[in-house]
């Protein structure tokens, strides 16, 4: 499995955002897709596409495109 | 374990109130997975005499008002959810005939995934043996989701 594929592709997604709006200012609440719900949407297809199951920590922690790279990281997933 | 509810057991589980309250009974619960029942529409009610006048007709708001309600009754019958509030989130909802004083709307909701605070479902409404309305719905118990948001 490409790991940056997959993970790039859940956002897209997820929050109807082309490849090039996949940067370090993508957070939580800095477009309308991600608000609580669309977050909630997120995390769940992550999971899904990942087949894990984060912690709540993780979730709370998962605040933008970048932070989600490194959180990943504890599940054995390395996203470059 | 599947349940049923007289309209005075509902109440601890659906939290709204007349002239609110869009449900009558539920005659089968599973908690986590489906509910079922139904709200009996009487000339009494009150939106009939200006919704419309001479042609009184449950509004589409209120009959997915009542599939919503009893989605909330799928989800807070399961452990420790007893009387929680439920938002609404999103719905999709289609109306297929009216819902008119003396039917009885049997009214079916499923869960479809219930995660951190997150319901999809759907839900069905009857009248006569037809489909009088239909919606895929997304409600929350906000006080479960709003625990697993990013606190920026």
């Amino acid at each position: 499995m490409d790991t940056k594929l997959t993970y790039d592709q859940v956002f897209m997604d997820s929050f109807s955002v082309s490849e090039d709006q996949l940067c370090a200012d993508l957070e939580y609440n800095s477009i309308p897709e991600w608000d609580s719900v669309g977050h909630m949407a997120m995390i769940a297809n992550l999971e899904d596409a990942f087949d894990i199951i984060m912690e709540m920590d993780d979730i709370i922690d998962f605040s933008s495109y970048a932070e989600g790279k490194k959180i990943l990281e504890k599940y054995q997933l390395i996203i470059s | 374990m599947v349940l049923s509810l007289n309209s005075e057991q509902l109440k601890e589980y659906q939290p709204n109130r007349y002239p609110f309250l869009m449900i009558d009974a539920v005659t089968e619960v599973e908690p986590g997975k489906h509910a079922k029942g139904y709200k009996n529409l009487s000339n009494n009610e009150w939106y009939f005499p200006v919704h419309f006048p001479k042609r009184p007709n449950m509004p589409g708001a209120l009959q997915l008002e009542a599939l919503a309600q009893m989605l909330t009754v799928a989800i807070t019958t399961q452990n420790d959810l007893k009387g929680s509030i439920t938002h609404a989130l999103e719905h999709k909802v289609k109306f297929k005939k009216e819902v008119v004083p003396g039917d009885c709307l049997q009214i079916e909701a499923f869960v479809d995934s219930w995660r951190r605070g997150i319901c999809e479902g759907h839900a069905y409404g009857y009248t006569n043996g037809e489909i009088a309305c239909e919606a895929k719905m997304l409600i929350t118990i906000p006080e479960i989701m709003e625990q697993y948001l990013p606190r920026k």
